[in-house]
């Protein structure tokens, strides 16, 4: 086997001038969040690593994962293709196809034992409703994630189960972490993820050689530590009490807060507010449509994407809970008033056979 | 009239000194109850200084919470000059003062736990002996109009108990911890961001989180109004001062409750 040429051979053979790469490097560097001083580490890093290896599975999805991936500004996804990664296996991209392109993932298991990373987008049935090359999906994940150095799970779906996995979940479609114990995993939910995260998180592995800080949950810190809440462009008119009513109305020209018509930003965990999409161009709060939570735990099911509601603890039920709770607070008081009328009559009953006594 | 008694005490066999054999009166048997004799009646001192402090802080904390909560929740009034965000704080203050209203709440419920230890023996209760749990029995019987025995309480009676168990204490501890975990969401790295960053364990994502804080918030109306209705009735049927004694501390007894002979 030949010798792997590093991320920078690859940059300069391709025709980047020295000066593009260090741009890039540099801008990388902002990308995952680090300080300028720190960017020598990421030319260091180019300079001597060498491409990683990645296999793409794709399990229940919608390409959409893929399709965010390859949008990707900056680093650009060409540089990321071509540049740090070697893309083994993948459905969407690669040109072979059929026996070829499956022999070619059982070769990565031979050459690249513990080195490579697996990325997942699409949930995996409990059942087995999906098979690929005649496998099924729950053991392809199985076989291809045991000697991994890492599994990353692209998009809601590998992360929580996402939309095959929404109430009633037919398929039993459950999250990679279902099927995977021994393997690190980083999850990179969003429907679908923000293309320069999906990237950032594959650039952070090649610059430091090892996985960025996670979450409780296990989401990188680097790109999930704010909820969009947190760093709204529309924030100041939350604070000042300032809300859309409705979607015509004056206060959603003027750009007011949409809270009321149920934005989900306060409870979801992602970069939206500070890297936008499409190369930082917008993000749906700033074009005038609520956050719908897509990166968060079950979003399909958390309500009305245009309401808010509270969840029923335990269960996928969203209910609005003020209406519940005036309800069940009226009920106690008409409950109490009957039980008052019944103590009245019981007392006066029971002093009048008293004095009968 | 006489001291109640209970199915499985031989009518006869209390002396007059264990008069109104109850739960609670029967728990900590060394600690004599503070009570000052009136011409018919005892003045039987219930509540300590603490616990009244608390009550009434906790009440007013519990509105204040309530109001601001729900405002935050489903904002119900908008600010009053448009367009500019600037010249408004609205929202701003509603989260102001609900957090800081919160850390009034949250010392007034530490210091109530502290005296679930320190307090005196009305302040107290142990779950755990049989004669609780039945004495619950015929409190439950006794609300529900039925044929009961059950002895008369000076302080809660087991029922009132459990519920501020369940209700005021556990769902104040869901309620704070959710509350400060979401307080310190924007600062994780902060001292109190990672005093609660295990929260999430427990009551699962952001979402699941604020829904078990509005619904827990809903739960203390609940409480409210049960809460306020059975304090009058107990007032209304015994007689015994209980509206009055969350502020005095007394409440007005029978003379065979504190184990004192009757004058008949």
């Amino acid at each position: 086997m030949k010798r792997q040429r590093t991320v920078y051979e690859a940059a300069i053979e391709s025709g980047v001038s020295r000066r593009d790469f260090l741009k890039m490097c540099t801008a990388l560097a902002a990308t995952l969040g680090l300080e300028y001083s720190q960017s020598k580490q990421v030319v260091h890093a180019m300079e001597n690593g060498s491409r990683v290896p990645v296999v793409w599975l794709q399990f229940q999805d919608c390409t959409g994962c893929s399709e965010s991936f390859i949008r990707s500004s900056q680093p650009k996804v060409e540089s990321v293709l071509l540049d740090m990664i070697s893309l083994e296996y993948t459905e969407v991209l690669s040109a072979a196809s059929g026996q070829q392109v499956e022999d070619n993932m059982k070769q990565v298991l031979k050459d690249y034992k513990g080195k490579y990373i697996l990325a997942v987008e699409g949930s995996i049935p409990e059942d087995d409703y999906l098979a690929v090359g005649g496998k099924s999906a729950k053991e392809t994940l199985r076989e291809m994630a045991e000697d991994a150095m890492a599994v990353v799970a692209y998009g809601s779906c590998s992360s929580w189960g996402g939309i095959p996995g929404a109430n009633p979940n037919p398929t039993g479609a459950k999250p990679v972490t279902g099927f995977i114990n021994d393997t690190p995993v980083i999850l990179v939910p969003g429907c679908p993820p923000i293309a320069e995260v999906m990237t950032g998180v594959i650039a952070h592995i090649i610059t430091f050689g090892k996985l960025p800080e996670l979450d409780v949950f296990g989401r990188p810190k680097a790109f999930y530590r704010h909820r969009i809440h947190d760093k709204c462009n529309r924030r100041a008119y939350f604070d000042a009490g300032l809300f859309v009513e409705s979607f015509d109305d004056e206060g959603a020209k003027q750009g007011y807060c949409l809270y009321k018509v149920g934005c989900k930003g306060p409870t979801t965990y992602n970069s939206c507010a500070e890297m936008r999409w499409n190369g930082g161009v917008s993000y749906p709060i700033q074009s005038g449509n609520p956050c719908i939570g897509c990166s968060e735990k079950d979003f399909w099911d958390n309500g009305p994407f245009y309401t808010r509601r509270a969840k029923i603890p335990g269960t996928q039920t969203t209910i609005n809970p003020d209406a519940v709770g005036l309800g069940v607070v009226g009920l106690a008081t008409a409950g109490v008033a009957v039980h008052a009328a019944g103590t009245v009559v019981k007392k006066k009953l029971d002093d009048k056979r008293g004095e009968n006594e | 009239m006489g001291a109640p008694k209970l199915p499985w005490i031989r009518s006869g066999s209390i002396p007059a000194s264990k008069a109104g054999l109850n739960s609670e009166n029967s728990y900590h048997p060394e600690e004599q109850i503070i009570y000052t004799t009136m011409e018919k009646d005892v003045k039987v001192y219930v509540w300590d200084l603490p616990v009244r402090l608390y009550h009434w802080i906790n009440a007013v904390c519990i509105v204040i919470l309530m109001v601001t909560g729900i405002y935050i929740g489903k904002p119900f009034a908008a600010a009053s000059i448009p367009e500019e965000a600037y010249y408004s704080n609205l929202m701003g203050w509603a989260r102001y003062i609900h957090f800081f209203t919160a850390f009034v709440f949250t010392a007034a419920f530490i210091y109530r736990m502290f005296w679930c230890f320190a307090g005196n023996k009305f302040a107290r209760f142990n779950p755990l002996r049989l004669l609780f749990w039945k004495d619950l029995w015929e409190t439950i019987k006794f609300y529900l109009f039925l044929k009961n025995k059950k002895p008369h309480f000076m302080g809660h009676n087991p029922l009132a108990f459990l519920s501020y168990w369940i209700f005021n204490y556990l769902g104040s501890a869901i309620i704070i911890l959710t509350g400060f975990y979401m307080y310190a969401e924007p600062q994780k790295q902060s001292v109190l961001g990672k005093l609660f960053a295990w929260v999430p364990y427990i009551f699962g994502d952001s979402y699941s989180l604020r829904s078990w804080h509005h619904l827990v918030a809903w739960a203390f109306m609940l409480f409210i109004v049960l809460h306020v209705y059975l304090a009058f009735r107990d007032d209304y049927l015994e007689r015994c001062g209980s509206i009055s004694s969350m502020f005095t501390g007394y409440k007005t007894e029978p003379k065979h409750a504190v184990g004192e002979e009757h004058d008949k």
